[in-house]
This record gives C-alpha cells, structure tokens and sequence, in this order.
C-alpha cells in the first residue's frame, strides 16, 4: 500500500475533447461538477415546486437555506444587496454541495483543484471592481485611501491598501482550496496508517479517520459559509466606499 | 445551517480566515516586489525586500480589519 497521499487528486482524462488548442477534456471533475450543478438544481426545484404554507422535509430545509443565505446578505450588504442574491446563493450551495460530495468515498473533491476556486475567487473579484467603477467612476480609486489619512501617509498606505486589496481574491481562492486539499490529504495518510499498522495498532489511526471526517463535514459548512460571507463583504466594499458612509453619493 | 451559526464553527472560521489572510497579502506583496525588480527597475532584491514589508504589513491590516468586523458575540 505505497501510495502517494496525494493520488487523489489526480485528474485523468476519460474522453480527451480538444477546440482549438484548447484542452476541454471530460474528467472525472468536470463529471462530478455536472453532478453537483443538476443536484442542486433537482433539489430546489423538487423543493420549491410544492409552495405549501405548511412546508414539508425539503421545502423546509430549502427555506432554511434561502433564509440563511438572505440572513448573511442582510447583515454584510443591506438591503440593496439584495439583487445579488441569486449569484450568491448559488455560489454557496455549489461549494457546499462540491464539499459534501468530495466526502463520499470514491468521488472528487471539485473545490481541491485551485483552477476552480480561483475562477470563482477572480468571477467574484472582478465584479466588485466592475460594480465599483461603475457606481462612484473614479471615485472607487478612493478605497486606496483609508479615511483619516494624513497626506504625508500618502506614499505609503497606497502602497500598503493595493496590497492588501489585491491579496483579496488570492485569499478567496487559497483558502477554499487549502483547506479542502489539507483536510483530504490528512483523510489519505490516516487511512494509509490504518491499513500498514493491521489490527494490533491500526484501529487507533481509523478511528482518528471516522472522527476527522466529522470535521471535514463541518470545515465543508465552515468553507462555503466563508466564501459566501467574503464575496458579500468584497461586493459590499464596492457598494458603500468605507464602509461607512452609506449616504455618500 | 445550524453548523456555521454556532459559535463555535464561526469561531473556527474566522481563526482560519485570519491565516490566510496573512499569507495571501504576503504572496502579493513579495510577488509585486519581485515583478518590479525583474520587469521594471533592475533593482534585485530590493524590491522584493520592501514589497515583502508592504505585504507584512497588508497582510496584518487586513487580518486587523477582518478582526474587526466580527459582531460581538
């Protein structure tokens, strides 16, 4: 049993498509990210298809989760954030349900491929800067300035606030990353120990596994409740400049 | 979602916002450096040096304010 602990995540194509020079080949990632998408899609549906006033199980727990992704906008955003709701909610429920699909031996962690996190990290970026230019116009560079700043500050918060806003997306993506990657990785080697030590000692390591997989199914909540509660902060930041000041324009 | 509205869970993700909070800003920071040293100055390694100050610094401003937007509990 000498395997890398980090076989898991190696991709193989299984029908190799190429356009243009571009590789768009189907994997086993791409398999399970179609998954995911028609599972949710499957699950709000049939949930949201009954309307009863009286909910059932999955009405009930559709409206709990609509309710809780309304409740994080609401507190970051305000009320004006409110016409994102239908990208942050779906933002959510696809790294939650990414997450709690990569637990189930045998399938594959979408959100452990950096390229996937950084895309939605860049989709989110991006469109606070978008959504910033377009609301203020040059103005937005004012987020390069904290309030209060004396001028002789000047040439070193620029410097300072450009960092640290353009560690924003890369955060976004390393973390969710990360944290997947690390917490299956820990899954690997546990499980490798498990099976090399045999009976005598092996147990110990195995029932390490069982009570870190309890913890991998809350860092996959932790995870996607974070992204979520980040991307509302960062399009907030560009909705009222400092935060503060909501009446200014 | 009653994982992520325990304390306990929110607790342990803004412990692991923090983190990478610091790291990300660092990355930026030496990364912007070293682009300015290689592409636009010539001037190896100083800026990378100062850029992984500035990213120190970002890095632990940023952690400050993320900090500092936690409701109280």
């Amino acid at each position: 049993m000498e395997e890398s602990p980090l076989h898991p995540f190696e991709l193989h194509n299984w029908i190799p498509i190429s356009l243009g020079g571009l590789d768009i080949s189907i994997n086993k990632a791409v398999v399970i990210m179609w998954v995911v998408v028609s599972l949710v899609a499957v699950l709000m549906v049939v949930a949201g298809s009954a309307r009863k006033l009286v909910p059932g199980k999955l009405q009930n727990m559709a409206e709990i989760m609509v309710d809780f992704i309304r409740g994080i906008i609401m507190d970051t955003m305000g009320k004006g954030g409110m016409r994102f709701f239908p990208l942050i909610a779906t933002l959510f429920l696809f790294i939650l349900f990414c997450n709690l699909i990569g637990l189930i031996p045998g399938s594959y962690t979408v959100t452990s491929q950096i390229v996937v996190t950084a895309v939605f990290a860049c989709l989110v970026y991006g469109l606070s800067l978008v959504m910033g230019f377009l609301l203020h116009g040059v103005k937005f560079l004012g987020i390069l300035v904290p309030p209060g700043t004396p001028a002789w500050l000047l040439p070193l918060m620029v410097p300072i606030e450009l960092i640290s806003q353009l560690a924003r997306p890369i955060s976004l993506a390393v973390r969710l990353f990360a944290n997947m990657t690390a917490g299956h990785v820990i899954l690997g080697v546990l499980f490798g120990l498990a099976i090399s030590g045999g009976l005598l000692i092996g147990w110990l390591p195995f029932a390490f596994t069982v009570a870190m997989n309890g913890l991998e199914v809350g860092i996959a909540f932790i995870q996607a409740y974070i992204f979520t509660v980040l991307t509302c902060v960062y399009l907030g930041d560009a909705f009222n400049l400092h935060g503060h000041d909501e009446h200014a324009h | 979602m009653p994982p992520s509205q325990d304390p306990l869970y929110a607790g342990l993700g803004q412990a692991v916002r923090i983190g990478t909070e610091l790291l990300a800003a660092l990355i930026v920071g030496g990364g912007l450096g070293w682009l300015c040293d290689t592409y636009l100055f010539g001037s190896t390694p100083w800026g990378m040096v100062g850029g992984l100050v500035l990213g120190v610094v970002a890095g632990i401003r940023n952690a400050y304010r993320s900090a500092q937007r936690w409701p109280k509990t």
